[in-house]
Parts: C-alpha cells; structure tokens; sequence
C-alpha cells in the first residue's frame, strides 16, 4: 500500500462526523479537567477510558489522546491565574506565569501558553509522523545505565530555577529528595520511613505534594494577611498576546517542543521534567536572563512548549512498541487493548489503516486545541476579577476535593495541609519550590536506574559509561555544571566589585 | 464488667442492625475498589465485569481505583472497611496471594478477607527476546547455568518476581535467587520493555500482558504454564514439559469483601457472578484478550486461592525470599 492509499484509508476511518466530534469532546473535557486544581490530565484520561469502551476503537482513542492534549495544555491556565499547577507538567509555567498575572498580565500570559502550546503540539505530532521509527528505536537503547545519566543531566535544571540563591535550591532539592524516598524500596521491597502506617507504603502521593507546595501556601498567607493584596491591579485586562512576543520567544518554543520530543519519545520521563528542562535551556540562553521568574513571558512559552512537546511524542514508544511512555498513555493503551488492538510494529502494517486515522486526528487535534484553548481562556478570564476573599476559599476546595478524589484516599489531603506548611514555610524564607519539585519527581528516578545499572552489572560501575549516549550525557554534565560554577563565580565577583565600589564611594 | 456488658450489648445492636440493614441487601450502590491504576489488567477486567454485573445486581457499582504500593493501599481500604457488603474490592493475584506470602511487612493477610468468587485465570507466559539465541525452556536453563541471566519484574513481591523464580526452580535451578539476577521494575508495562531493551534476558508475566509483543515478534514466549495452550502463543505448556507443578502458576481476578462479611451477602454474590458471566458479550471480550473465564462460588474460590497462598508460601520459605524489613 502506497502513502497515499494509507493517507486514504486513514480518512475514511476518522473522516466522519462522529469521530471529529469524539475529539473534539474530548479536547474540551481535557481543557476543563486540566484547568480544575487538583483533577489532572492523568485523572481527566482516567474518568474518560470507561466511556470509551462502547465505542468504535479508533473514535474511542481520539477522543481519549483529545483529554491528554486538552489537559496538558488546561493546566496552565490555574497555574497562572492562582498558582496552582492544574496539572503536573504545568509546574514549570507557574514560575513566570504566577507573576506576571500578579503584575496584571495574565491575558498575555494565557495567550503566549496557548500559542506556544499549540505551536508544540504541531512539531510533536509532525516527529511522530515522520520520525516514529527512527525514534523509538533509538528509545530503545535507553537502559538503567542511560537513564542515569540523563537524569544526573536534568538535575542540573535545579540551578536554573533556584531564582537568586543556589544555596536555597538546593536545599529545596535535598528536603524534595528526602520525602521522595518515603515508600517502598523498590529493589528490596522494604518499608522506607513508612512508620508503619500502610498509607505511606505506596509514598507520598505526588500530586497531594504538588498542590500543597503551590496553592496552599499561597492560601495561608491570604489567611496571614488578608488585606496584603486589596487594591493591587489583577485584571486579565484587555492587553493580549502579541505577534512581536510570539516571534521573541519562538527560538525558545522550538528549542523546548524538540526537547519535548525527545524526552517524550523515551519511555519513563513524562511532560513535567521536559516543561522544566525547556525552562532552564530557555533562561541560560535568553537575553533577559534576570527577568526569568519574575513574570518573563519567554519562560511561560517554553514551560508550556516543553509540556506539548511531550504530548504527541510519547505515542512514538506507545504505538511503534506497545510501551507506555508515561502514566497517560498506560491508560490510553489500555484502551487499546480493550478493542482488541494490539500497539507495535506490526500494527504499522496490520492496522495502518488505524495509524494514519490517529495521525489525522492528531493534526486535527492542535486545531482543536486551538480553538477550544481560546474559549476556554476566555472562560477563565473571569477567575482574574474575583475578589481574592472569594476566590481563595473556592481554591482551597476544589483542591481538598481534588487531592482526595486522585485516589479517594483521606490521607492524601492530610499530605496536602503539611506540606502547604512546609511550602509557606519555604515562602517566607525565600526558599524556591521548583527544586523542590524537581528533586522529588527526578530523585527515584535517579536511584532506581543508578541501582538497577549495578544489579545488571553485580556493581560494577563501569556499566554507568557503556556506551556513546552514556558519554554524551556525561559530557553534557560536566559542561553545565562548570558553567554554573562559573557563572557563580563570576556573579560573587561581581557582587564583591559592587560591593568593594560601594564602599570607595562612601 | 460494666463496660463488658456494655461492648456486649453494643455489639449484639451492631448485630441487629446489620442484619436489619442485610434484609434488602443491597439496598444502595455498593463501592468497588480497584487496587490497581486506570487502563491495567485488573482494571480492565474490572470495568468489563462491571456491566453485567451492575445489572444483576440492581443497584450502581461505584468503580474507584485506589492504587499505591503494589496493590496494597486499595486493599487496605476494605479491609478496613465495615463487612456489610457495601465496600467489595477486586483482589488480584498479586495483591493476595503473591504479596501475604512473600511480605511480612503487608499490612493485611488472607484471613482479613472474604472472597465472593474468582472469575477470571490468566495464564502466565514466559518470553525472551527473539534474538536473544534462545529457543526453549532448556536454552535458558543452560544460559541460566552459564551465568549472567536476568529477568525483570514490576516491583519486588509480584506475580513476576515470583513467576521468574518458580519457572526456574521447577527446571531444576537449585537456589534461582543466586543463579539469576531479579532486576525490578516500576510497572508490568516497564518489566516488558527491560527485556525488549535488552536490560533483562526473560520475563514471566500474564499472558495478555505479553499478547501484543508476541503478536508483533518483539518477544518469543517459551513457556506457558497452564495445561492448555493459548491462543497466539507458540510455545510448549507445563504440561508438555512434564512440570504439572507450575499450573498453581496463574494469575487471577477475583471479588472480596472484609472479613466478616455475612454468609446471605457472599450468596448474593455467588448468584450475581452466574448471571453476570453469562449476559452478554463479556465471555467473549474477556477471552479475545486472553483471559480464561472460570466462574468459582465463594467456597471454590477461598480454596483455591488459599492453595496458591500455599504453594507460593512454601517456596518462598524455602529460598529465604520472605521480606521482613
């Protein structure tokens, strides 16, 4: 079967009404659900795979991959307005998003997420198209010993969203590593710091964590001071995003959709450290280096490029494997085999007809997004103007309500309350949250790949350099950790020079 | 003795009250507890049961998937729940019979439960890599005694890690523990792709689990350790090979309520299964996955995952495979 015919066939599987329809639900269903503190895309995708199962397969899964495009993008819209990450890939843009609706700017920064989304969204499901094969093949080289090191590579992210001081980073970091331990051990099978009680045996819940680092704090120091912020300008306004904006931060959307590609394609990683790794390259390379964190529009478009850049990628591992690439797309497979279909090689050729039906719906889709995205930052707008005595409440309980419903479980919200202490605490001593999160998303994943390395090598640790991507992670590592030294350095000269000035001029 | 009177009479209410409640059971929608995440085996298989058998039943089923630690956070849910028939759980083999007899740590064990019925037996199939040189169980024995052999798991204390181990000492590998290298990994989906990717010589897992890698060549399965073949899986049984003793090796659904749980309830559930099995396309569905559907009433089902404990149980104790920290 030439292109051309798979191009067809494709077409008369999705090209009717019903299944347009199907995406298009779906994509406002994700939008909404990821919009909603506390019910994430991977919850939106979970409460959705039920209905699916009456329906035909292909409809069923577009409307499904619509629920994770919407939700990935919908996230963003709490993390700006009320910083709150809607989601956890989101995480990333409440850390120029948050401020610049504080200084009144949230409609452009809701704008710059939706084009920046949209635009990564494109160049994801286009490396699907064209770079399946090639990609998930290269995947597939990844064992323990590389996923070590790139991971030992994202870490360094932590320095570029440590804000002034990289001392509180990493202590941010270090406290995010020691809570990420808690559970089970995964080599042993033993109880980490669980004392005893069986809710903590499966760890922390990460997005109780995630709400509690971010909303909550937020919401006690309204309680602390509730008159702190009456009469600051919180408009979404009418100022919009800009072509000029668009056109100053593409370098950044490109450079995090790519990166979104890459770490979609490999199984494991999942859109938040991708949003953040995007984050971090953008701000080293960004002329308004100093602006990031404080409401820098370039850093809201590679979040949100580097969060959709994932989006379309991890169906490359889910479609040209059988492997799930993250948590989402382990439910979308498991609507695959609901339907009988069977991910992998050969449904290139036994399915095709499926394959270039979902490649359709995938393009279709960012449009979707597009518009539904649109309409759904006008929706919201109307959470700028509520009054904060108002709004707050209202917050606080759709993330009680949502922490419990992730997994109906009580203690979770309990998890959610103490760590919103430990993240106020870490606010009003200008300790950044990010690093935090980092660490907790990022740490077992380190120590599981390091200890599984040393199992398939009866510890031997040569096995960490087997190999050319082992190098080229190790390489890049040694790069940017010399060039944070470096800058640090420079920056405390420079300080000492001001300083030194200062006190001439005195 | 004043408060002893006074638990006893408390408790003689309890009595009654349930079973004044018990009357019309059930008389609202009854709680299902999912242990394991949306899109996986069980809760697929839980969803599709839950069709039927929503209507054989008369009132809603509200699904909730309550996952973490293996299984464990979900079960312990119900087991913490009252035995009124009002909080059922989907119990697995993973979660109820591989985990009580290898962790000493769980916080639960078999006696905190009832079972209403088992439905649903996968076979568990052992695979390589096709281009791993290995043909048979007998190639991967000699491998295994060569050295350097792995395979990988979803987390110690699973239906995997204990496959692996098993498979291998009924072939006449002395302590498998020493000779093969047990690499988990953080999920089933992960375990498949540590042997695709080459991190892990073989995987035991459920059939269905491995269906689409068999189907698409990415994995050659060896083994299957029921008594019948499956459908799509070129490979010799237990039985061919004369190892009668790995068929106890299945997976398996079944429902459970909290210890407790009333004789009239776990009846009722006894004749919801017969009619649910049978109404409509589920027999069908099931099996186009892989799954054996075989229907055990409450009596059946506690028997046989009470042997299956056992014979996980006495192998576990035997290697010193027990976790206890």
């Amino acid at each position: 079967m030439s292109l051309m015919d798979s191009i067809l066939a494709g077409l008369s599987l999705v090209g009717n009404l019903e299944s347009f329809l199907a995406l298009f639900a779906g994509v406002v269903i994700g939008t909404i659900g990821g919009a909603i503190p506390g019910m994430s895309a991977t919850m939106a995708v979970a409460l959705t795979l039920p209905f699916t199962f009456a329906m035909q397969p292909i409809t069923g899964i577009l409307m499904l991959l619509g629920v994770y495009k919407g939700g990935i993008f919908g996230g963003s819209i709490p993390a700006i307005l009320i910083k709150t990450p809607g989601t956890p890939a989101s995480s990333a843009t409440v850390l120029d998003g948050y401020p610049m609706a504080e200084k009144g700017e949230a409609g452009r920064a809701l704008g710059m997420a939706l084009w920046a989304s949209c635009t990564a969204d494109v160049i994801s499901n286009l490396s699907l198209i064209l770079f399946a094969g090639f990609l998930a093949s290269f995947a597939l080289n990844f064992g323990p010993p590389e996923f070590f090191t790139l991971i030992l590579f994202s870490l360094t992210i932590i320095a570029g969203v440590s804000g002034r001081s990289l001392l509180r980073g990493a202590f941010s970091a270090m406290l995010g590593l020691l809570l990420a331990t808690v559970g089970l051990d995964l080599i042993y099978g033993t109880n980490r710091f669980t004392f005893g009680n069986p809710n903590m045996m499966g760890g922390l819940n990460f997005i109780a964590v995630l709400i509690g680092l971010f909303a909550i704090p937020e919401i006690l120091s309204m309680v602390w001071d509730p008159k702190g912020n009456d009469g600051t300008a919180r408009k979404l306004g009418r100022n919009w995003v800009t072509w000029a904006d668009y056109k100053a931060s593409f370098r950044s959307i490109v450079r995090g959709s790519f990166i979104g590609v890459f770490l979609g394609s490999i199984p494991g990683i999942g859109a938040a450290p991708s949003a953040f790794l995007s984050y971090s390259e953008a701000r080293r390379k960004s002329k308004n280096r100093d602006n990031f964190g404080k409401g820098e529009i370039e850093g809201v478009a590679a979040a949100e490029a580097g969060n959709n850049g994932v989006a379309g990628a991890t169906l490359i591992p889910l479609l040209a494997l059988g492997v799930p690439g993250d948590v989402i797309t382990a439910i979308i497979i498991g609507a695959f085999m609901v339907h009988g279909l069977q991910p992998g090689p050969m449904m290139f050729i036994m399915n095709v007809d499926i394959i270039y039906g979902l490649f359709i719906g995938l393009i279709v889709s960012s449009v979707f997004l597009f518009f539904v995205g649109s309409a759904a930052i006008r929706g919201f707008r109307y959470v700028a103007d509520i009054p904060r005595g108002v709004l707050v409440p209202g917050v606080l309980i759709l993330c009680v309500y949502g922490v419990f419903a992730v997994n109906n479980n009580i203690f979770d919200v309990g998890v959610m309350f103490v760590m919103g202490w430990v993240g106020y605490l870490m606010m009003r001593n200008e300790i950044p949250a990010a690093p935090f999160l980092i660490a907790f998303i990022l740490g077992p994943l380190l120590e599981d790949n390091f200890r599984q390395s040393m199992l398939m090598s009866g510890s031997n640790p040569l096995i960490l350099f087997r190999g050319p991507i082992t190098w080229f992670f190790w390489g890049l590592t040694a790069i940017t950790v010399v060039a944070i030294v470096r800058a640090g350095y420079r920056a405390t000269r420079q300080l000492r020079k001001r300083e030194a000035r200062a006190a001439d001029a005195r | 003795m004043k408060l002893l009177k006074f638990g006893a009479v408390g408790a003689l209410a309890l009595g009654l009250a349930s079973t004044a409640a018990l009357a019309e059971y059930p008389e609202r929608p009854i709680n299902m507890v999912i242990p394991y995440g949306a899109g996986g085996a069980t809760d697929i298989s839980a969803r599709t049961i839950a069709e039927p058998l929503g209507q054989a039943v008369g009132k809603p089923l509200v699904m909730a998937n309550v996952t973490g630690a293996g299984g464990a956070t979900g079960s312990v849910a119900v087991q913490n729940a009252k035995p009124d028939g009002y909080t059922m759980l989907f119990a697995r083999v993973g979660s109820h019979s591989v985990n009580p007899a290898m962790k000493a740590t769980l916080p639960y064990t078999l006696d905190d439960f009832r079972f209403v019925t088992v439905y649903e037996i996968n076979p568990v199939a052992c695979a390589v890599r096709p281009d791993s040189g290995i043909e048979s169980m007998d190639d991967l024995i000699a491998k295994v005694n060569e050295g350097g052999v792995s395979f990988s798991s979803s987390g110690v204390g699973s239906l995997l890690h204990l496959a692996g181990v098993m498979v291998l000492r009924e072939f006449g590998v002395e302590n498998p523990l020493d000779a093969a290298t047990h690499i988990p990994q953080k999920g089933g989906g992960e375990a498949a792709t540590a042997v695709l990717n080459g991190t892990a010589t073989f995987i035991c897992t459920n059939s269905s689990a491995l269906a689409s890698f068999v189907a698409n060549d990415q994995l050659k399965p060896i083994l299957i350790t029921t008594k019948e073949p499956v459908v799509g899986f070129d490979a010799p049984t237990a039985a061919d090979l004369g190892k009668p003793n790995l068929h106890q090796l299945v997976g398996w659904t079944g429902i459970a309520g909290p210890k407790g749980l009333p004789d009239d309830v776990a009846d009722k559930w006894g004749k919801w299964m017969a009619e649910a099995v049978d109404a409509g396309d589920f027999r069908e569905k099931m099996e186009s996955r892989g799954s054996v559907i075989e229907l055990m009433s409450p009596e059946d089902a506690n028997a046989f995952i009470k042997s299956q404990y056992e014979t996980f149980r006495a192998l576990v104790d035997d290697l010193g495979m027990r976790i206890e920290g």
